[in-house]
């Protein structure tokens, strides 16, 4: 049974590779408030709106793309490590993959149910800058973790 | 919370590791065998996972034996 929508197991690595640095930027800007580490530059914007600013549509624009960096380099980074096949790739790790994606989805919508809930005002934006990227956080971690109890039984069996 | 945890009731029972050690092989040959992952053959012989049809099939031919004399069904399913 082939996998199908999936990198082989290589690309993996490569997806650490980029993930560990782009996710150690990211947590430097949100302890510096986003004021340090601008990286002013022109790009192309299909829509851009800057605080208290002018309006633009399909234009080029002077903006700090230190965000732009960080962001794309850990979903390009997690999406490797979560899209890529694992060494031995087979029906009963696709089941694995396929409950645990639908846990992180799960909880993933019980913690925004509760943010929802207990959070208001400002520190909305923040929930929901988080939220950009936990679902696939929370599968990462809770595949890797069933695989581990499961490659730990083997260990434990005779 | 069956769709968190694997469910711990299989509705199938199988003699994978019986018959594993009449033919003296280990779970890391029977998994070369059928090509699966050595984490797939413990948890099929730990009632963990029900196989596929297919891996069943490729299960019970490399132990030369009817499907179901590997593979029976729980009594209370």
């Amino acid at each position: 049974m082939k996998p199908y929508l999936m990198l082989p197991y290589k690309y993996k690595k490569i997806g650490w590779i980029i993930f560990i640095p782009a996710t150690l930027f990211s947590i430097m800007l949100l302890l510096s408030g986003f004021g340090d580490f601008e990286i002013n530059t022109k790009v192309f914007a299909i829509y851009s709106q800057e605080l208290m600013g002018e309006t633009q549509w399909m234009k080029m624009v002077q903006t700090n793309i230190s965000n732009t960096i960080a962001g794309l380099g850990f979903i390009i980074g997690a999406l490797l490590i979560a899209f890529s096949r694992e060494q031995k790739e087979d029906e009963f790790i696709a089941q694995l993959r396929l409950s645990s994606l639908q846990w992180a989805v799960l909880l993933n919508y019980v913690l925004l149910l509760l943010s929802f809930l207990l959070i208001y005002g400002m520190g909305f934006l923040n929930v929901m800058l988080y939220n950009m990227f936990t679902v696939i956080i929370l599968f990462i971690v809770r595949f890797n973790y069933v695989l581990y109890r499961h490659t730990k039984s083997i260990s434990d069996e005779k | 919370m069956s769709f968190i945890a694997t469910p711990s009731q299989s509705p199938m029972k199988n003699s994978i590791k019986v018959e594993r050690a009449i033919k003296g092989i280990t779970q890391e040959e029977l998994a070369r065998l059928v090509s699966v992952s050595r984490q797939t053959i413990n948890a099929m012989e730990l009632n963990k996972y029900v196989p596929s049809t297919v891996l069943a099939l490729k299960i019970a031919r490399v132990f030369e034996k009817p499907l179901e004399q590997i593979f029976s069904l729980e009594e209370n399913d």
